[in-house]
């Protein structure tokens, strides 16, 4: 069996804030078209992780490669245009602006029929958007802006849309409608997913997990080959 | 003792001037002008840099406390001495007053409070200028009547080694060390059981008072006081003064006012280019030299030294 | 005399809502108080008046205001970006910084303009009396364009491409500069606006008044006090705060003479920052 090109490539990264390094020797390969989850407790280097990815972070050592072109060394911009987004944790609306607006920011880069085709994709996707296009961004639930921000993410024309901590600070149902709808958006658009997640239920959706704790990979594996009891014993206190 | 080797070392130098009255003349009166700004200077670092208090009003105390000597005596004939010190007073009420009316807001507000108060205080004194002399001023003869111009000379030059010396002292003491914890981590010395808002306060109080005092000097010294001596970019040079010469090094406001004061009065035929120059300067030492000119001067030195040290040994 | 106060604080509020709106751009965007905003817009003034006697007045204030924008565009680039790097979020070094560079455009104010203190003849455009006090139209240009100034930029915000990122980065910096907004530049073109803006209120306070070399720092001072009381960065704010503290000058001229009107101001500003530190509106700015 021949394995598919991967989509990004990490090899050796190291990165951190200051001199600490809260990231080391990371490899990690994500598959095109794949909802890959990263889970670890808090502190394990998720954020890190992803931030590293996407440039707002500087890599110490090591290479990232991303359609095996290596991009540790171009700038949040330059990775931007080649299609890496960031969702980060918190703060990831524009809280005064309509729900339009703010998808249409994250449209930034695209021209307008580009960003016109993919509105109309994502309002099929969350018609709850389509209802408040004139909404504030600020004025809707944590649920609605969690769509809003993954909606943004979609209509920034990304390939890697990556999400930290999706949902955090959502009530249980709503946190399996929302990695429910992010799966079938990886089923509908071919788009490549991470996720950094705390929630048990990335487990119900994830092609494919890996596990960081301490700034290391501890497993990294296709989610049918993942024994989910000791998963569930080392991230998620059983 | 042996601690206190470099500030005892300050305030000897601090002394020197004391040796220009034979030459008399321009230098000692520039001399005693730069004293009355190490004075500030001293004043600043102690309550912004070593206490980490972000007050911006030094002209508002130095005028507190001149303002307050020269009105007092002048327009209420009261004694000298009780001007002064009612002056210094006033000086550390007002510096207590804007603590403790900005204590809620947050560090930027409270630089920024105080700073606009620095803009309104000029103001204030052109509109009572029915007491004040607004533009025009008011003139004393102040101390130098009883005295003489050489020993209000000698008064300025022991004054600033005075207040400097008292600096360095609370420096020592555990207030002194309570109040190097407040800048450090305010929260994290709150939090261990320190009433910082006391200690705050003190340091507020002991800058205001001698800053007041340093004012009173002013008016003596110059024997003439008016809204634009005062003006808010007089805050501006005072708070340049430690910035400039090194704020982590106990002989910094002596090198900074060397910077801010001295140099512009001895290069007067320069007054055109001077804004341009100290903007200059200014900007460049924030920028590429935030921790000062002394220390970067020390360490330019020291490399000297070592170099050398290493060629002899190479040899 | 009602009416009277009414309108002088119509006219001074006009005026000094440009540089309140200078200040309210450049500070809304980047989070920098620039306190030389005056200084370089009477740069721009005075070369205005120096342009007046060799073409028309409209060419002459476009040269000073088109001057101003690289001036504040180039601040921000080689001087505030990478201080902020130094600052680490203690915002009072922007202030030392931007004064260090008032004094230096003072100084060029000082060496490159013959005289020190010029007036700008304006059109008188007219006069009119409301209910018996004449005013001349000029006077009331001033807040005209502050107006539409402020129309101007919230159709932008809502219409254009730029202006939504403008808007965006201001909203959110890091969420901007992850969805690809550049938000360096961003912040160049807001200050380069925003001396431009102070610039266009130097040339109408050079029209009302006199514009000496240092009254931008008069001009710089009294927007961004106006600009603290609306709740700094608040464009909005900025506008009806100039017309409140407008009022407030007249009237308190009236009451307590003239002497006491920049007291009154500065009273009222400090008792603002005081009790609600954001200002009555509140800062626009969420970072």
């Amino acid at each position: 069996m021949i394995l598919p090109e991967p989509l990004l490539r990490i090899s050796d990264l190291v990165a951190g804030y200051g001199h600490r390094s809260a990231l080391k020797h990371v490899h990690i390969d994500v598959v095109e078209s794949e909802l890959v989850g990263i889970v670890g407790p808090n502190g394990a280097g998720k954020t890190t992780l992803l931030e590293t990815i996407a440039g707002t972070l500087r890599t110490k050592n090591g290479e990232i490669r991303y359609r095996n072109m290596r991009i540790e060394q171009l700038s949040e911009m330059e990775r931007r245009k080649k299609g890496l987004v960031l969702i980060p944790q918190d703060d990831y609306i524009f809280p005064g602006m309509s729900v339009q607006d703010n998808l249409e920011v994250a449209g930034i880069l695209n021209d307008k029929d580009t960003t016109k085709k993919l509105l109309a994709e994502v309002y099929e996707i969350f018609p709850i958007l389509k209802d408040r296009v004139k909404q504030l961004a600020d004025t809707m639930s944590g649920g609605e802006r969690k769509m809003l921000a993954v909606a943004m993410g979609l209509v920034s024309q990304a390939d890697l849309i990556m999400i930290d901590e999706p949902s955090l600070g959502l009530a249980p149902n709503l946190v399996t409608k929302l990695l429910g709808s992010l799966k079938r958006i990886k089923k509908k658009t071919k788009r490549t997913l991470i996720l950094a997640e705390q929630s048990i239920k990335i487990l119900d959706v994830a092609d494919r997990l890996f596990g960081l704790e301490g700034g290391e990979i501890v497993f990294s594996d296709k989610i049918e080959n993942v024994n989910r009891e000791k998963v569930e014993i080392l991230f998620f206190g059983g | 003792m042996k601690d206190h080797f470099k500030e005892i070392a300050i305030l000897l130098i601090l002394l020197i001037p004391l040796f220009f009255i034979p030459i008399g003349g321009y230098f000692q009166e520039v001399t005693g002008y730069v004293y009355l700004f190490i004075m500030q200077g001293y004043v600043a670092w102690f309550l912004y840099f070593r206490s980490g208090q972000p007050f911006f009003g030094y002209t508002v105390t130095m005028g507190a406390g001149a303002y307050g000597t020269i009105v007092l005596n002048v327009k209420f004939h009261m004694p000298l001495w009780f001007s002064m010190l009612s002056g210094s007073l006033l000086a550390a009420f007002v510096a207590v007053l804007i603590f403790v009316a900005t204590s809620r807001a947050r560090g930027f507000y409270v630089s920024m409070a105080s700073f606009l108060l620095a803009i309104l205080f000029p103001q204030l004194m052109l509109a009572l200028q029915k007491i004040t002399g607004g533009h025009s001023g008011l003139y004393f003869g102040g101390l130098s009547d009883y005295i003489g111009v050489n020993g209000l000379y000698i008064t300025v030059i022991l004054s600033g080694c005075a207040i400097a010396g008292t600096i360095f002292l609370i420096m020592s003491t555990r207030v002194g060390s309570i109040l190097t914890l407040i800048s450090q981590n305010d929260q994290l010395t709150k939090s261990v059981g320190i009433n910082t808002f006391i200690y705050k306060m003190m340091a507020y109080a002991i800058a205001g008072f001698l800053s007041g005092i340093a004012g009173g000097l002013y008016v003596n010294y110059t024997g003439f006081i008016s809204a634009v001596d005062i003006e808010v970019f007089t805050t501006v040079f005072i708070f340049f003064i430690p910035l400039l010469g090194g704020k982590s090094r106990s002989y910094g406001p002596l090198v900074g006012a060397i910077i801010v004061i001295l140099a512009p009065e001895l290069f007067f035929e320069l007054e055109l280019y001077m804004r341009i120059l100290l903007g200059s300067l200014f900007i460049i030492v924030i920028i590429l030299l935030p921790e000062g000119v002394g220390p970067t001067v020390e360490r330019l030195i020291r490399g000297l030294f070592k170099e050398k040290l290493f060629k002899s040994v190479a040899r | 005399m009602l009416i009277n106060g009414v309108i002088n604080g119509l006219i001074i509020g006009g005026i000094l809502s440009l540089p309140v709106m200078g200040v309210a751009v450049v500070y809304g965007l980047t989070g920098i108080p620039n306190f030389g905003i005056g200084v370089i817009g009477v740069f721009g003034g005075f070369l205005t008046w120096l342009l007046i006697p060799t073409t028309n007045l409209a060419l002459a204030a476009l040269v000073g205001i088109a001057f101003c924008f690289p001036v504040g565009f180039f601040l921000q680039k080689f001087l505030m970006t990478p201080a902020s790097i130094r600052a680490k979020g203690d915002t009072f070094i922007y202030v030392i910084i931007t004064i260090s560079f008032g004094f230096i455009m003072e100084g060029l104010t000082r060496l490159c303009f013959p005289k020190s203190i010029v007036g700008i003849d304006l059109p008188r455009l007219g006069s009119f009396r409301i209910a018996g006090v004449q005013a001349e139209g000029f006077k009331f240009i001033a807040l005209l364009f502050g107006i539409c100034t402020l129309l101007a930029i919230r159709f932008l915000e809502k219409y254009t491409r730029g202006g939504k990122s403008w808007k965006a980065t201001s909203q959110n910096l890091k969420l901007a500069s992850l969805f690809g907004i550049n938000t360096k530049r961003v912040f160049n073109i807001a200050h380069g606006i925003g001396c431009s803006l102070a610039c266009i209120g130097a040339i109408f306070w050079g029209g009302l008044y006199n514009l000496g070399v240092t009254s931008g720092w008069e001009l710089g001072f009294l927007g961004f006090i106006i600009a603290v009381v609306g709740g700094i960065g608040n464009i909005w704010g900025g506008m009806i705060s100039a017309v409140i503290m407008g009022m407030v000058m007249s009237f308190s001229g009236y009451f307590l003479g003239g002497n006491w009107q920049s007291v009154t101001l500065y009273g009222v500003v400090i008792l603002v920052l005081i009790l609600a530190p954001k200002g009555i509106m509140g800062s626009e700015r969420s970072f």
